[in-house]
């Protein structure tokens, strides 16, 4: 019987139809997992010589010890975005004469063979063989070492019971805010040392078997919460619920200034809020806005001149531009839905188009103005803002939307966004080049010969340019759906 | 109203569909029937220029459906969800598609009050998206935005399929009414011969993409296609 459910499983992923269309997107995937682990496991082997550079004198261990509670803090955040719930193969599974524990058992156990459950070993092994064993012995590190997968393990269950409980409501929001200001407001704000409070704990493990006893019974005790949770609601209406019209009949009353090209922003707006993989983008582009936090108070990117340094200009161009990067990479595949009903009206294609590009120029617009008070870092932070913007909803958005339009592929638009490679080929990875390139290749020239604002000048000046070439620009876009749209509609209708 | 000429389809090999020459009259409630396979639903998606024809033409008032688009406007039609915007709610479906139409509210209200019957309470005014409609429902949706905007070619593929029996005669009497007040010309496929039948004047059937009966006599339909479908 087990063999039987996870022979389905892998059946199941071979035969997707997400996968059989893009064995590059999974081999490249497949890479970049094996490239990550392969620094975490660096990052590991490295970690005694780093905590010896940073805290120099101190004992290594005591120093790690201290700042464990931080990396599950870190570890909660990223399997809150990236963890995925197993229940989705539910539906296809209940109405067989199986029992539900069994059902239940295997999925959750499933979910535990993932890149994710090995981080923590891979990261604190070399450390515990290497500079716990000298101090505490063989057994010392054992301890130590099992009470670390513990805690992490004991996430992994905990988290897929807090997703499935509250994923998208304002509790899970509230929770894992609390949870970043906790490992937050304690290191930087000083208000208390979270790290010296966790401390005792896990020297305690290198001492006594007791915290490895107690925290593989916590380990056990969150698996049973999480089974106990998926048993209880193993049915569709539960797991699987339709989600509440929370927003019906909103829209921006001034779209409709634009005829039909405003209605159809509109659409694409309810589209983006009625979406967990849209929201996602959206919630991204307003974090990206903090972007700028990380680089322009860098000291390291001040240039002594008092110049303008480069990298500035990619950090302005994804403050104003994130949402259509990323949104607009998968230009037409947010419609694989419903493309037939845009080819079935009177200037369907062409209202769509105008429709995205205005909602596309729209949230630019919101982007660049919430990012004036980066001001106060200084006005030329305004005028990088001011250019990149203006060379983002002036050339960048045409160059996206172009390369987008390549053998766009059907995605489903309930999964969440966070490793969801559905809907990305190999165009959507190309698009990271001109991305790049694009305004640097502008910039550049007249910074490096004239001055840095010339070359600031020259990119806003390209934007306005484009602006003023929008309706041929535009067109290009146009003209490239309606050749290829027998292909496309049909690929969204999954029949090739 | 529709010419079809010489419309062939085909991937790589096998010939899906071959018309040679099909002529529907403005007016008309035509049928399409034939098994699973016989490509009926090929030929509405080529009319409808969703497929590109392999060799051939459809026309709709004379205008090439692959080489213009203003004949969009007055041709409705329901073949498949993908033909919805499912994260709508009902009411902001059909208001979006009144705009673009650009029917007035008191047009709208006009035209969803032939559909009272056939909704039944339970598509107006709810809060649910579509996408969280029960088939039948979706349907009801599909062929009431279809008929927006005044269209004078009306193209529905099985609108008799996941319909309940009191909602399949409802749909019949709509159907009857409609070709009989505005002149609609309605292309319907169905499986259901006795519906099809029944507000057809002219019933087609397709055998393997290929047109092997043109049945215009109603006293004779039934039994022809009973024969054809028994033998």
């Amino acid at each position: 019987m087990f063999f039987t459910l996870v022979r389905l499983q892998f059946l199941k992923s071979l035969r997707s139809t997400s996968f059989a269309k893009s064995v590059m997107t999974n081999i490249f995937l497949g890479f970049l997992i094996l490239l990550l682990l392969s620094y975490v496991l660096g990052a590991g082997l490295m970690l005694r010589k780093i905590v010896e550079i940073v805290a120099e004198g101190q004992d290594p261990l005591a120093v790690v010890n201290s700042y464990l509670i931080f990396f599950f803090l870190f570890e909660f955040m990223y399997r809150y975005f990236i963890q995925s719930l197993p229940v989705i193969e539910l539906e296809s599974l209940l109405h067989l004469p199986i029992g539900k524990a069994k059902i239940i058992h295997i999925l959750l156990i499933r979910s535990f063979f993932s890149p994710i459950s090995i981080i923590a070993l891979l990261l604190f092994l070399p450390f515990s063989l290497d500079v716990v064993r000298t101090q505490a012995g063989l057994a010392g590190a054992g301890f130590w070492m099992g009470s670390i997968l513990f805690i992490s393990w004991s996430i992994h269950w905990f988290m897929l019971w807090f997703k499935q409980r509250f994923e998208d409501g304002i509790i899970g929001l509230i929770v894992v805010f609390a949870v970043m200001t906790l490992g937050a407001g304690s290191s930087y704000m000083g208000w208390f040392n979270l790290g010296e409070i966790m401390k005792p704990v896990f020297d305690y493990a290198i001492a006594s078997p007791l915290p490895f006893a107690v925290l593989f019974l916590i380990m056990l005790g969150s698996y049973y919460l999480c089974f106990g949770f998926h048993v209880n609601n193993a049915y569709l209406e539960d797991l699987t619920e339709e989600e509440n019209v929370r927003f019906v009949n909103q829209s921006f009353g001034f779209l409709s200034r634009f005829g039909l090209a405003g209605e159809m922003a509109n659409l694409e707006w309810k589209l983006i809020i009625r979406h967990k993989k849209s929201r996602t983008y959206l919630m991204l582009s307003a974090f990206f806005l903090l972007y700028g936090l990380i680089f322009y108070t860098n000291p390291a990117y001040q240039s002594e001149d008092g110049g303008i340094s480069a990298i500035f200009i990619f950090v302005g161009v994804f403050i104003t531009g994130i949402f259509m990067i990323q949104y607009g990479q998968q230009f037409l595949s947010w419609n694989s839905g419903n493309f037939d009903f845009f080819l079935s009206q009177d200037q369907g294609v062409t209202a769509l188009v105008k429709g995205k590009y205005l909602l596309f120029i729209g949230i630019s617009i919101v982007c660049f103005l919430a990012s004036i008070p980066y001001v106060y870092f200084g006005v030329e932070i305004f005028f990088i803002h001011l250019a990149t913007f203006l060379f983002n909803i002036g050339i960048l958005i045409h160059v996206i939307i172009y390369f987008a339009l390549w053998k766009p592929k059907p995605m489903d638009l309930n999964k969440g966004a966070m490793f969801n490679y559905e809907g990305i080929g190999a165009a959507q990875f190309l698009i990271i080049i001109p991305m790049m390139a694009g305004p640097y290749l502008i910039y550049l020239p007249f910074s490096l010969l004239i001055s840095d604002y010339a070359g600031l000048v020259a990119l806003g000046v390209s934007g306005i340019i484009g602006l003023i070439a929008f309706k041929p620009l535009s067109q290009i876009i146009i003209t490239k759906i309606q050749s290829n749209k027998y292909e496309i509609s049909s690929s969204f209708r999954q029949e090739l | 109203m529709i010419q079809i000429s010489q419309l062939k389809k085909q991937y790589k090999e096998a010939v899906v569909l071959n018309v040679e020459s099909l002529e529907i009259p403005g007016g008309e409630c035509f049928g399409l029937v034939g098994n699973n396979g016989a490509g009926k639903t090929t030929l509405f998606r080529i009319i409808l220029d969703l497929v590109r024809a392999s060799s051939g033409d459809v026309k709709i008032n004379g205008e090439d459906v692959s080489k213009t688009e203003t004949w969009k406007a007055k041709t409705g039609a329901y073949l498949d969800e993908h033909m919805l915007l499912v994260y709508l709610t009902p009411d902001e479906y059909f208001q979006t598609l009144s705009k673009i139409y650009g029917l007035s509210d008191a047009d709208l209200q006009l035209h969803l009050s032939k559909f009272t019957e056939l909704f039944n309470d339970e598509i107006l005014g709810k809060k649910k998206y579509i996408r969280d409609l029960s088939k039948g429902n979706l349907k009801k949706v599909g062929i009431a935005a279809a008929l927006m905007g005044n269209p004078e070619v009306v193209l529905l593929d099985e609108p008799f399929e996941n319909l309940d029996p009191s909602s399949q005669i409802r749909l019949k009497k709509l159907i009857l009414r409609e070709t009989e007040s505005t002149k609609v010309t309605f292309l319907i496929s169905s499986h259901d011969l006795n519906h099809v039948t029944e507000i057809c004047e002219r019933i087609v059937l397709l055998e393997k993409g290929k047109v092997i009966r043109d049945l215009r006599d109603k006293s004779e339909m039934m039994n022809e296609l009973e024969a054809y479908f028994t033998g």
